[in-house]
């Protein structure tokens, strides 16, 4: 074939790249999770990078904007839970970083609900219950031990599986590279075709 | 550079989506049915490519080699841009869909006016011009692209000397990086089978 050394050239080419396992596409994430009262938000691209001041905007599942920040060094931002007057569904959390890149993060409102329901209960009055010799005072320093026992103890459980949800993500396979290059030639192929009629 | 989904205004992506569907289809017109196994390559080159990043400060940016791809193609890059970033945005939903006009112009164009302003003088006779002018046209393509994407998102919203100067800046080390590539290949292609160059 004339061009024999041309092609050998771009194969090489492609070959070397596609050893690199690890390949991500160029995109940007946002990770997002509720603790206590508050949402937390991690922003990065997909090869690690944090992105740094970064804006995030949160929405109401009317499309309403109810907040807005921008992420710190670390590429995180928080913010309290809005009350449940305000929302009334699914928060949509979007992350706007530099030179055209954008992703949204929707966070469920079961996700929100059961924490809007422990915030409500630390507001409310001292419930009077039970018998005197029980005082409810008690009950409340129980249940708030607990609850900072559980979050204690399930805080590296949510960082793992925060891990893992993130490598989970958007890792392409050569798989996918090998497939995709299929389509490109299958493609010009038909093109090709279609071109060897008209002459 | 790949812009994605939701950033760009509606008159953006359609004004886009028209040049570069008039430009395919007259480079699918031009296109020969004996060029077609080199626009197939060098689009399969153009699709992995994008996966190679180069990190730079708080964000990261990847290879485009529209300049080499334009040298070589000439017209034909539209169609090989094209393709392959209607499967990087298929299978990595990397880039957009409604994009796709918006960014094939703006990595397409460059690489034509790359065609046209340094075809014959990277097939001089003199080996050194002709090495010069590959590493001005890789730089150069990688430049021009830059300046459309800016210009793209300020037609959109964004203050313009900003967001132009942050792009190029952040694609400076591609920039280079794309010249010296450029050179390589050029090297190489004048030396093994010259008359590829001589589209």
């Amino acid at each position: 074939m004339k061009n024999k050394p041309y092609l050998i050239l771009i194969f090489i080419f492609l070959i070397t790249i596609m050893m690199d396992v690890s390949v991500f596409a160029h995109k940007v994430n946002i990770f997002t999770y509720v603790e206590g009262d508050k949402v937390y938000t991690e922003s990065y691209f997909n090869d690690g990078k944090k992105c740094i001041d970064s804006k995030i905007e949160v929405f109401d599942n009317q499309g309403n904007i109810l907040l807005e920040g921008l992420t710190d060094e670390e590429g995180m931002f928080s913010f309290e839970i809005p009350s449940e007057d305000v929302i009334d569904g699914d928060l949509k959390v979007v992350l706007t970083a530099s030179m055209g890149h954008r992703a949204e993060y929707i966070i469920r409102a079961d996700e929100l609900r059961d924490v809007a329901e422990l915030i409500e209960e630390k507001l409310e009055e001292p419930v009077t219950v039970l018998s005197p010799e029980v005082s409810s005072f008690d009950l409340k320093e129980i249940r708030s031990l607990i609850e900072d026992a559980l979050d204690e103890k399930l805080k590296p459980i949510m960082g793992e599986m925060r891990e893992i949800k993130k490598s989970q993500e958007d890792r392409i396979s050569p798989t996918e590279i090998i497939g995709g290059i299929g389509y490109i030639i299958g493609i010009f192929g038909i093109i090709a075709y279609f071109l060897s009629r008209k002459r | 550079m790949h812009i994605s989904e939701g950033i760009l205004s509606a008159p953006v992506l359609i004004t886009g989506a028209a040049l570069t569907a008039a430009v395919v289809g007259y480079s699918l017109k031009k296109m020969e049915y004996k060029e077609v196994p080199k626009v197939a390559i060098l689009s399969s080159v153009f699709f992995v490519a994008s996966l190679i990043h180069v990190p730079v400060g708080p964000s990261s940016v990847h290879l485009i080699l529209n300049g080499i791809i334009g040298v070589l193609l000439g017209w034909s890059a539209f169609p090989a841009i094209l393709v392959a970033l209607v499967l990087q945005g298929v299978l990595f939903q990397f880039g957009g869909i409604t994009t796709l006009g918006v960014n094939t112009f703006n990595m397409a164009l460059p690489a034509i006016i790359c065609f046209y302003l340094l075809n014959r003088g990277v097939r001089s006779e003199n080996n050194f011009i002709a090495l010069m002018l590959a590493f001005v046209c890789g730089f150069l393509a990688v430049l021009l692209s830059g300046i459309m994407v800016a210009a793209a998102l300020v037609f959109t919203r964004e203050p313009f000397m900003q967001v132009a100067k942050l792009v190029l800046i952040a694609h400076l080390p591609v920039m280079i990086l794309e010249g010296v590539l450029t050179v390589f290949c050029i090297g190489f292609l004048r030396k093994v089978r010259p008359e590829i160059l001589n589209v």
